[in-house]
């Protein structure tokens, strides 16, 4: 009904559409036999490249093969249903998409190697040119072989004395001046700003806002302590010595002193209670932690106190 | 071995039900077991101890302390007390060489 209406108005727009058609089709058919000229007169060996892009090659011919197959039955007014070519292209189609992925792998290997045929050297970032170079380090024996081969040509013993020498040379350990380290208050306190920024970041009001706005599942698991003090690590390599040697290690008062108060900061209400301090990263002044300076205050007044009547054990 | 022992709600397991788990779990007797060195954690449910199992009981007697030997009552030590053996050393230590063996002999027969 409105059929041949729309046919009519579509005539001159095909026409066009086959002439550009078949001008394109000839320049292409051209370009293709000067290609197979010159494949046949093998300008291009693919021995010694690299096999992927061959198959590549070979897989995307078959392709166009089948694909124009197809369109010549189409033409001739064939129906595509159950015709092999459509198997035949689906099979290849899927090769290449599994092959896209060892083709992401080894673009990098590609672009260099091409890169390297256009400009025809090394770039200057390129790793390649830091590797290290053998021939130019000295060999101690060959040194020594020369050496001996110049007192076998008839030289005097002294010279002969002197090649036993070369050989084995005393090493002179370099003199160095030592100097003053001086670490400045502004290293000092950036030293300082680091590790409580450091802390901060584990602390439980940023895990929890990470867990509020991340995507991932939520864990539960045994995890170890966050804050991984002294105390604690050094309580796990007592256990790992422990476990490994199969003896005991007996804790001196002082130990169990130590670790009692770590018990104590650790199990503490004041935890539950009050936040941890994240001032590191939002700017302001920190409030310092007591297990910060507790053991240099300590050292110092048990210095003043100490008297050196007598030997007091301290275990 | 190392063995983590997990009790929930009892007290510290003693050793001898310890030997008899592991000769189940690992399909020996339990006589060839030697447990020792046992540490319950701080709050109780979990204690960690060390454990051997040998191939035979001869291997056992040989291998083994004594004292660990004594708690199974295979290995007897001699009573002698300890102020006799100081006294002794230091008869000893009043003589010099070989004489060393006569002398304390002696002594103790009087």
């Amino acid at each position: 009904m409105a059929a041949p209406e729309v046919l009519e108005s579509d005539l001159p727009n095909a026409v066009a559409l086959l002439k550009n058609l078949q001008e394109q089709v000839m320049a292409v058919t051209a370009q293709v036999q000067a290609l197979t000229k010159k494949v046949q007169a093998k300008a291009y060996p693919t021995e010694k490249g690299l096999s992927l892009l061959e198959v590549k090659d070979q897989l995307l011919l078959m392709y166009l093969m089948d694909l124009s197959h197809l369109i010549l039955d189409k033409a001739s007014g064939g129906s595509l249903q159950g015709h092999p070519a459509v198997l035949r292209l689906v099979e290849i189609r899927t090769v290449l998409e599994k092959l896209r992925p060892l083709d992401q792998k080894l673009k990098y290997q590609i672009d260099k190697l091409v890169k390297t045929a256009v400009t025809g050297s090394l770039s200057e970032s390129d790793p390649l040119r830091f590797k290290p170079h053998p021939s130019n380090m000295m060999s101690k024996l060959s040194s020594g072989g020369e050496e001996e081969d110049e007192a076998e040509e008839g030289q005097s013993g002294a010279s002969g004395m002197k090649s036993g020498k070369g050989t084995a040379k005393k090493y002179v350990p370099p003199r160095l001046v030592p100097v003053h380290y001086d670490e400045t208050e502004a290293e000092r306190e950036k030293k300082r700003l680091e590790r409580a920024k450091r802390r901060a970041l584990s602390s439980s009001v940023i895990r929890e806002l990470k867990e509020q706005y991340s995507d991932a599942p939520e864990e539960i698991r045994d995890a170890r302590h966050p804050h991984v003090t002294r105390q604690s690590q050094e309580d796990q390599h007592r256990i790992n010595y422990e476990e490994s040697m199969m003896v005991r290690l007996s804790v001196s008062k002082r130990e169990k002193g130590r670790r009692k108060r770590a018990n104590v900061m650790s199990s503490q209400i004041h935890s539950l209670t009050h936040f941890s301090d994240i001032s590191a990263l939002t700017g302001g002044a920190p409030h310092l932690d007591e297990d910060q300076n507790s053991t240099k205050k300590r050292k110092k007044i048990a210095k003043k106190g100490q008297k050196k009547k007598g030997f007091r054990r301290r275990r | 071995m190392v063995s983590d022992v997990l009790h929930c709600g009892r007290a510290t397991v003693p050793k001898t039900e310890i030997r008899e788990k592991l000769a189940k779990m690992y399909k020996t007797t339990p006589d060839v077991i030697f447990v020792f060195r046992f540490r319950t954690h701080f709050g109780g449910g979990k204690t960690t101890g060390f454990g051997m199992i040998y191939n035979s009981l001869d291997y056992a007697k040989k291998n083994e302390p004594k004292h660990r030997l004594a708690r199974r009552g295979l290995n007897e030590k001699k009573k002698t007390s300890r102020k006799q053996q100081k006294e002794h050393k230091n008869r000893m230590k009043k003589v010099r060489g070989t004489a060393k063996t006569i002398v304390g002999v002696g002594k103790k027969k009087e």
